[in-house]
């Protein structure tokens, strides 16, 4: 029992102390979409606070706005034009997944997103 | 198939409703001197509290409004004075529910299947519907019949009056359903590849400092003279200017020029020309303006919502008939063994 609450402990402060900072890369999919869209996010915590950039790929890349992390949670925006894009994350070590929303000035589209950290 | 003719005909005027669904902030009375992006940046900032752009989108005509890309949300602005007309936030209005309704039926992969196969039945429609109107050949309604004969009449006369508008909508909406299988096969018959982006590279300007949005545009249309910017994304969204431009003569492919400056120095990064587009992709635009009805302007596509619309009353005649089949497949079909016999 006591290994069990020491193991449950140090996951948890593991996971508190996740440091989401570095480079991460993958794909979203938009529900009912075809094609998996290239993702690269250059992230950057500070504390509670997320900064960086996200696009496609490193020479297309916008800013992050209104990024925070509360625990394995990471949310944030990113609005690329026409596009705002919200993101809804949950860090798993070097794994990355969660929930995108896409709105525009007319419509609004959900998506899945996957991204692993680069080494 | 009702839904799809339904709400196309609705989208052929997808802009126009939209702008007349916001009219305050949609036009403006032409003034004598149309504002610099410069002069708009700095009017809409002070009204933003230094809000950065994300991109402007200038307006094409005199009596619209230019439009600035905002985190916060769209903003229309009156390019003859800086006036910001008001704000738009992005989220599903009606005119997007209709379109997620024409291209997905409001839900995803599911949604999409049914529609780019309800295509193809709409194809397929049109073609055994020339079959079954080619015995008798009837070109008019009878309306002392009774109801029954004059669907019948009315299936068969709309029917092939809008044969060829019918086959043009449903064809061109089968290739957009199955785009990729569609650009592969074009690819392959054509045997045709795009033009890389053709690169330039400008020596840095001594002692330069940033180029603003202007000088962008400038130098994007010396590249492309006769055409008009109808997109700047800032390079704090993406890390260059990317400048659309429009080419007014160009109904088919005209709005898929753009270039890519460095905006450290104005170094040309990439021009897409649209003489550059391999012939499958040409195909493949073309078949979108037939689509929209946009391949000949306002024209065609008050004829693509008006046979849009025809596709709902194809459908409920059709559905008529059907209902009572038996009943008016008989006396057709001794009128087709009649005419077969003379």
């Amino acid at each position: 029992m006591k290994k069990a609450i020491l193991a449950f402990l140090l996951l948890t402060v593991n996971v508190m102390a996740a440091d989401v900072t570095g480079r991460w890369s993958g794909q979203f999919k938009v529900d009912g979409g075809e094609h998996d869209v290239p993702q690269l996010l250059i992230l950057k915590q500070v504390k509670n606070q997320l900064t960086g950039s996200g696009g496609p790929n490193e020479t297309e890349q916008y800013p992050i706005e209104n990024g925070n992390i509360d625990g394995n949670r990471l949310q944030f925006e990113i609005t690329t034009g026409e596009w705002k894009f919200t993101y809804d994350l949950k860090v798993d070590g070097s794994t990355m997944k969660g929930h995108l929303e896409l709105k525009s000035i007319n419509d609004r589209r959900s998506a899945s997103v996957s991204l692993t950290k680069a080494q | 198939m009702v839904i799809q003719g339904i709400t196309g005909s609705i989208l052929a005027f997808e802009p126009e409703l939209d702008r007349v669904s916001h009219p305050h902030l949609a036009y403006v009375k032409p003034g004598t001197r149309v504002l610099s992006l410069n002069e708009i940046r700095t009017a809409v900032s002070r009204q933003f509290g230094g809000e950065p752009i994300v991109a402007f989108e200038p307006s094409l005509s005199p009596r619209l409004s230019s439009q600035l890309l905002l985190p916060s949300g769209i903003a229309y602005v009156n390019q003859y004075t800086g006036e910001v007309l008001g704000v738009r936030v992005r989220g599903q209005s009606f005119l997007g529910y209709v379109r997620a309704l024409h291209v997905r039926l409001g839900v995803g992969a599911l949604g999409r299947n049914i529609l780019r196969w309800s295509a193809v039945a709409a194809l397929l429609s049109s073609v055994s519907g020339f079959y079954l109107w080619w015995p008798m050949k009837r070109i008019s309604v009878l309306f002392t019949a009774g109801p029954k004969r004059f669907w019948f009449d009315l299936h068969n006369v709309i029917g092939i009056c809008s044969l060829l508008p019918l086959t043009l909508l449903a064809g061109s909406g089968v290739v957009l359903g199955f785009e990729d299988q569609a650009a592969w096969l074009i690819h392959r018959v054509t045997h045709s590849t795009a033009k890389p982006s053709s690169f330039s590279e400008r020596k840095p300007i001594a002692g330069a400092s940033m180029i603003d949005a202007d000088e962008a545009v400038a130098i994007a249309q010396s590249l492309m003279p006769g055409t008009l910017p109808y997109r700047v994304q800032m390079p704090e969204y993406g890390g260059l200017y990317r400048i659309g431009l429009v080419n007014p003569r160009d109904r088919i492919t005209g709005s898929r020029n753009s270039v890519a400056l460095d905006p450290s120095n104005g170094a040309v990064v990439s021009v897409n020309r649209t003489a550059d587009l391999s012939i499958s992709d040409w195909i493949l635009a073309a078949n979108e303006t037939v689509h929209t009805g946009s391949v000949m302007g306002l024209p065609t596509r008050v004829l693509a919502s008006f046979f849009s619309m025809i596709v709902f009353v194809q459908a409920l005649s059709g559905a008529f008939l059907w209902l009572h089949r038996k009943k008016i497949l008989q006396p057709a079909a001794h009128s087709v063994l009649q005419v077969r016999s003379k």
